[in-house]
């Protein structure tokens, strides 16, 4: 029972990295996102029918189709400016069986390099874009500040002057001046 | 054989994510529900494929998803239709049968 259930939960390990490793030319959560939705189904099916025997499990695997069959999917699902196809499998590859997976060596997307690079370009530039208006808006009160002083204030302002201060007595000095 | 499966393949293509739709217009269902309901109709070939089409869905704003905890086994994803959807959905339909009644008079299936 113990070993049916490793060779099954081996079967179902190596099937789920064998479209994972087909899915690098997709962004990083949609592949993410796919790996998860078929390792849920895999256990919901199991759970639904107490299925545990490698027979039961690759049969559900099947029903699922081969990982070359999901990913193609997930590629044309993605859209055009979604993913970045991978070339498609080398020719007089295996076709689906689930000892094959493993042997697929894991080759990361090339084309995907740049994508740190123009999310940290995007970043700084927008930050530039920021410190620029903050600037200009310190610019801008700074002249409306100085233009303001030498004009005459208005005869009847909006908001009531402050109270005068006291008249002092002849003689006295106010500290400070 | 080969022209069969692709005629049928090429035939679902732009068919198939209404029938998802439709399949949740009156109650949120989960991923393995759909999922299995297209394998037994015979409408994809292989239920792996349904995801990708589930995220897009998503992603497109036509169905919206949560998670939920299952009584049985891991916790389900359930999908639900949007305004969206439902507006998508409902102009399927009116299109569906116009060019459905061409294509049957066109190709002699009106009366089959």
């Amino acid at each position: 029972m113990t070993t049916t259930n490793t060779t099954s939960d081996d079967a179902v390990r190596e099937y789920l990295r064998a479209v994972d490793l087909r899915l690098g030319g997709l962004p990083l959560l949609q592949r993410r996102e796919l790996v998860t939705d078929l390792e849920t189904h895999i256990a919901a099916v199991r759970a639904d029918r107490g299925a545990h025997s490698e027979g039961e499990v690759l049969e559900i695997l099947e029903r699922l189709g081969s990982p070359d069959v999901v990913a193609a999917a997930a590629y044309a699902e993605a859209g055009p400016s979604g993913a970045f196809p991978l070339p498609p499998p080398a020719p007089g590859a295996r076709p689906y069986a689930a000892d094959t997976y493993a042997a697929e060596p894991y080759a990361p997307a090339p084309s995907r390099a740049w994508v740190p690079v123009a999310i940290g370009l995007a970043i700084v530039t927008g930050l530039l874009f920021i410190a620029g208006v903050v600037a200009l808006m310190f610019v801008a009160r700074g002249d409306a500040a100085s233009s303001v002083g030498p004009v005459p204030a208005p005869a009847e302002p909006y908001l009531p002057a402050p109270p005068a201060e006291p008249a002092l007595p002849d003689g006295l000095v106010r500290p400070g001046q | 054989m080969a022209d069969v499966s692709q005629l049928s393949t090429g035939l679902r293509r732009g068919t198939l994510e209404f029938c998802v739709l439709a399949l949740v217009e009156h109650e949120d269902r989960y991923g393995t529900e759909i999922v299995r309901c297209f394998g037994d109709e015979r409408l994809a070939a292989s239920e792996g494929t349904i995801y990708p089409l589930l995220s897009r869905l998503r992603r497109v704003g036509w169905l919206d998803s949560k998670w939920s905890e299952s009584p049985t086994g891991p916790p389900r994803r359930y999908y639900s239709l949007t305004a969206e959807g439902r507006s998508a959905l409902q102009h399927f339909r009116a299109e569906w049968v116009d060019f459905r009644r061409t294509v049957d008079r066109l190709v002699g299936t009106d009366h089959a």
